[in-house]
Order: C-alpha cells, then sequence, then structure tokens
C-alpha cells in the first residue's frame, strides 16, 4: 500500500477495539435492564398465583362449610 | 373525571398489546441502523493527510475515521435518555395537579428507563473520548453535562428511599424531577458556551449531516424510541401486577 | 382588620429570621467558623505546591469551593431549627401564600451568605494570595459573587425544605444541591477567575456573567413556584 493510503487509513485498526466495547457496552447494558424487568415479572407473577390459589382454596373450605351446615 | 383518569391509565389492554411488537420493531429498527452505519454512511474526515488518493471514485486527502461510527448509536441513546426524562417531568407536573399515585409510579419508571439510556450513553461516550483523546476522562461538555445528568437520576432516586411516607414521596419526587429536566440543557449549554481553559471545545469542522448518515442514526433513534417504550410497558405491568398483589394480601390479612 | 399585604408578610417573617440570628449569632458564626476551617484545610492541602504553582488562576475555583460548602452547611441549619421549634407548623397554619415564605427564607439565607463571603474573602487573600498580585480587575469579581449566591440561597432554600424532612438530611441536601448548581458554579468560577487572575475579559466575563443570571432566573423561578407543593407535603 502506498504511504498516502497507509495514512488515510491509519486510525482504523487502533480504534476498532474501542468502537466493539462501546457497542458491546451498550448491548449489555440493556440485556442487564431486560434481565431485571423480565425477572422481576416472574417473580410478581409467582406472587399473584400464590395468592390466587390462596384465596381459592379458602373460597373452597368457605363452601365445603357451607355444605355440612 | 376519575373514570376519564381510570381510562387514560389502564394497563393491561390498549397500549401493551402492542407493547411487545413495537419492541421486536424497536430491535429490528436498531439493527438496520447499526448495519447500515458500518455499509452505508460514509466515514468522516479527520486529520489531514499530506498527499490525495483517489478512494472509491472520490479524492479523499483527510484520514478516514472508523470511531465516529460510535456515533450511530451514542446519540440516539442520549436523546432517547432526554425524551424519557422528559416523561418524567410530565408525569410529575400531573401528579402535582391530580395527586394521583398512578402518575407517580410512571415517572418513577420513566425515570429507570432514563437511567438506562443514560448508562449507555456515557459508555459508548466513554469509549469514543478514550480513543479520540487518549484519556479516560476530560471535563468536556458532553461527558460533564452526561455525567452530572447521571448524578441527578441517582440523587432522585436517593430522595425517593429517603421519604417513607408515599404521599410525600411522589410529591417530592415530581418536584425534583422538574428541576432535573430543565437543569440539564442549561448544564449543556453553560458548559458548551465558557471554554474550559484546560481542554478546548471540539468542534468538528464538518458537522453536517449527509443523508447517507442521517438515515442509520435517524433508524437507530426510531429504533430506540421503541425499545425504551416497550421495556417501559412491560416494567409498568410488572409493577401494577406487584401492587395488586400488595392490596390482595392486606385483603387477606384482615 | 385587613389582611396584610404579601410584602408585610415577606417584612415580617424575614425580620424573624434576622432578629433571631442578630440575637444569637448562631447560623453566622457557625458559618464562619466553618468557612475559617475550610481555609485551613486549604492550607495543609497546597503546603507543597511549589513556587511556580499558579495560586491565582486556582484562586477562584476554591473560592468557590469554599461557598458551596459554608452554603450546605448554613442551608441545612436554617431549616433545622424551625423543624425543631415547631416553627413551620405554625407558619402553615396562617393563610398566606407560601410563595412568601420562599421568597423570606431565601433572601434571609442569601443575607447570611453574603456577609459570610464578606468577611471570607479578606481571610483568603490574607492566606494565599499575598504572594501573588491579583490582576487589577479584582473588584469585578463582587459581581458573579452576587449573582451565584442568589442562585445558591434560591435553589437550596427549596431542596433544605424536602431534606429537612427525610433521613440522612445533610448528605441529601449535598447529593441534591451539588448537581444541580454545577453549571451555576461553573460560570462563576469562570467569571471570578478571569477578573482575579487577569485573562480575556471582555468575552469571558461578560458572557459567563449572563449565563450565570440566566440560571438563576430560570431556577429562582421554578423554586418560587414549586415551593407551594414542597412545603405543605
Amino acid at each position: 500500500m502506498n504511504p498516502i493510503l497507509e495514512q488515510i487509513y491509519a486510525t482504523i485498526i487502533p480504534s476498532a477495539p474501542y468502537v466493539i466495547a462501546a457497542y458491546a457496552l451498550m448491548w449489555a447494558a440493556l440485556c442487564v435492564f431486560v434481565v431485571f424487568a423480565l425477572s422481576r415479572l416472574k417473580r410478581t407473577e409467582a406472587q399473584l398465583a400464590v395468592l390466587e390459589s390462596t384465596l381459592a382454596s379458602r373460597q373452597d373450605d368457605l363452601t365445603d362449610q357451607i355444605r355440612k351446615q | 373525571m376519575a373514570k376519564d383518569l381510570d381510562k387514560k391509565l389502564a394497563v393491561g389492554q390498549g397500549l401493551d398489546r402492542y407493547a411487545s411488537a413495537v419492541g421486536l420493531i424497536g430491535a429490528l429498527l436498531s439493527t438496520l441502523g447499526f448495519i447500515l452505519a458500518f455499509v452505508l454512511a460514509a466515514p468522516v474526515n479527520g486529520a489531514s493527510v499530506d498527499g490525495v488518493e483517489m478512494i472509491g471514485g472520490q479524492m479523499v486527502s483527510n484520514q478516514l475515521l472508523f470511531s465516529q461510527k460510535i456515533f450511530y448509536f451514542h446519540m440516539p441513546a442520549a436523546v432517547t435518555s432526554m425524551v424519557a426524562l422528559a416523561f418524567t417531568a410530565w408525569f410529575g407536573i400531573r401528579f402535582l395537579t391530580t395527586r394521583d399515585a398512578r402518575y407517580d409510579l410512571r415517572a418513577k419508571l420513566a425515570t429507570e428507563i432514563a437511567l438506562l439510556f443514560i448508562i449507555m450513553t456515557m459508555f459508548s461516550g466513554e469509549m469514543w473520548e478514550r480513543f479520540e483523546w487518549g484519556v479516560w476522562w476530560t471535563w468536556e461538555p458532553r461527558l460533564t453535562t452526561y455525567f452530572i445528568l447521571m448524578l441527578l437520576v441517582f440523587a432522585y432516586f436517593i430522595l425517593r428511599t429517603a421519604v417513607d411516607e408515599p404521599e410525600r414521596r411522589a410529591t417530592y419526587a415530581s418536584v425534583f424531577g422538574i428541576i432535573t429536566f430543565i437543569d440539564v440543557p442549561i448544564c449543556f449549554m453553560i458548559t458548551r458556551l465558557i471554554p474550559s481553559s484546560v481542554h478546548p471545545v471540539v468542534f468538528r469542522t464538518d458537522s453536517g449531516l449527509s443523508p447517507d448518515m442521517l438515515v442509520p442514526l435517524l433508524l437507530s433513534m426510531f429504533g430506540m424510541f421503541c425499545i425504551a417504550f416497550a421495556l417501559y410497558r412491560l416494567r409498568l405491568r410488572t409493577e401494577t401486577m406487584a401492587q395488586e398483589v400488595d392490596a390482595i394480601k392486606r385483603e387477606i390479612d384482615e | 382588620m385587613n389582611k396584610p399585604s404579601t410584602f408585610q408578610q415577606y417584612v415580617t417573617l424575614l425580620r424573624k429570621d434576622l432578629q433571631r440570628e442578630f440575637r444569637t449569632k448562631d447560623m453566622l458564626s457557625s458559618m464562619g467558623i466553618y468557612a475559617l476551617l475550610v481555609l485551613v484545610v486549604y492550607g495543609a492541602a497546597l503546603s507543597q505546591t511549589a513556587r511556580q504553582f499558579d495560586v491565582l488562576q486556582m484562586s477562584g475555583g476554591l473560592l468557590w469551593a469554599l461557598i458551596v460548602f459554608t452554603s450546605l452547611l448554613g442551608l441545612n441549619r436554617s431549616f433545622s431549627h424551625e423543624k425543631e421549634n415547631g416553627c413551620l407548623e405554625g407558619i402553615m397554619l396562617v393563610p398566606l401564600d407560601r410563595s412568601v415564605v420562599f421568597l423570606a427564607k431565601a433572601t434571609s439565607n442569601l443575607l447570611f451568605l453574603l456577609v459570610v463571603e464578606v468577611v471570607v474573602l479578606p481571610l483568603f487573600y490574607f492566606f494565599f494570595l499575598t504572594t501573588t498580585q491579583p490582576a487589577s480587575t479584582w473588584p469585578m469579581l463582587l459581581l458573579p459573587l452576587l449573582v451565584g449566591t442568589i442562585g445558591i440561597a434560591g435553589i437550596g432554600t427549596l431542596l433544605s425544605t424536602i431534606t429537612v424532612n427525610t433521613r440522612g438530611k445533610d448528605v441529601l441536601l449535598a447529593v441534591l444541591f451539588i448537581p444541580l448548581v454545577y453549571p451555576l458554579l461553573y460560570a462563576c468560577v469562570s467569571a471570578t477567575t478571569v477578573v482575579v487572575a487577569g485573562g480575556d475579559i471582555e468575552g469571558v466575563y461578560l458572557n459567563a456573567l449572563l449565563l450565570a443570571a440566566g440560571y438563576d432566573v430560570i431556577m429562582v423561578l421554578l423554586s418560587w413556584v414549586l415551593y407551594d407543593f414542597v412545603v405543605s407535603a
């Protein structure tokens, strides 16, 4: 490669790791947040399911009691 | 009046049906923007070179910068974070006028999204800065303003944890959110208009955006808006569900 | 009996604060001693600097750092005694426009800060600048001092009203206050340094002063408007 072309392209290789790092870090931050949001969702849904089953079993107990009388 | 508010603030139907679709669109758009940033957009000129070469049918007499490609994600992230902060301020105003706690919840979640995009902006800005100036930190307008903004958002969350009563916490948070949103443009302008004697403000010589650079930029920006929106609705759905869980728990304990 | 005018209410509230201060000299003395102690810390911090160190160039920054730290102390204390004695609840019972409370509080904070600054300035010169020759334009620093202190008092009064009701009051005030006040600080340091150390006065001084004044107008107005919500919470 003639020297002028070398000069023109001189900064590309040294900058590549930084460009890659920039995009990778951004994507990583996004993923961390998505994981956080989804884990919160799962936990809340699980709590809701537990509560609903508790309510349902209480209803069943009540109807059983009424039937017995 | 309350009924209108209920309809407006409803979660679970309406906007949420589209939320996951919008999220996917956002991912697609930003990926497209990312690819085009490298394929379509022309590299930006850097320092001049002593000589001229013919590359791809054009006379090139400057170094071609690859590091500028970071810009195509860096700026959309910055803009998205400001939009999210605008929503924080808006929800804050709505809370102060209506005293409806649902607005405070939305303000908190909008600030979470803003924090995410601020961190993304800082990561990319940091990498760009490191390469361009060769140092890990300078007190230049962009980095400084974003650092201060990050501190302000941290302060918002610290303030929220420091107050126990919900009504008071919401009031203080709304006020602080509004002040933060107004402070950021002021900070940016002041640091840009008063040159620091340590590091000169960098004014790019070719600051115009040609169409081939505009396309990936806009694609990435709209993509990020969509992603931010989808994430916000996801968090909103989760937190509203968590509030229902708490309400049911209280009922059961009675 | 007619309701006293807004201005009379303002004067009454302001006079209450000033009279309290004249009697006890509590805040002024603590702020003054604190400023002196910060100067002592500066002495240790700068003790290893060689002859070539241009303390004149750094003096603007050092001075404003001192002012920020002292105002944090002053703002915290100005509200804590109100809360201890239940004054704030008493004031809230009176049917007045809450913004008047803000103006009175902000003015008293401003006055106390200005008094401390007037005392600290010659002390600062005495401790650090007698070996140097400040530029002849140094009296011009009084203007950025005033503009900056107005901004600090305005936004600081709003923030200290918020933090007085929270856990970790002092630290929280610093956490909220410093990032918000950063642009003002930056502008004032720039204006002060250029008139003390000499330099491109024309361009920088007026520019920085106008920007600081713009910050003041926007932030004090905002604090005024939002104060009602904060103090009624």
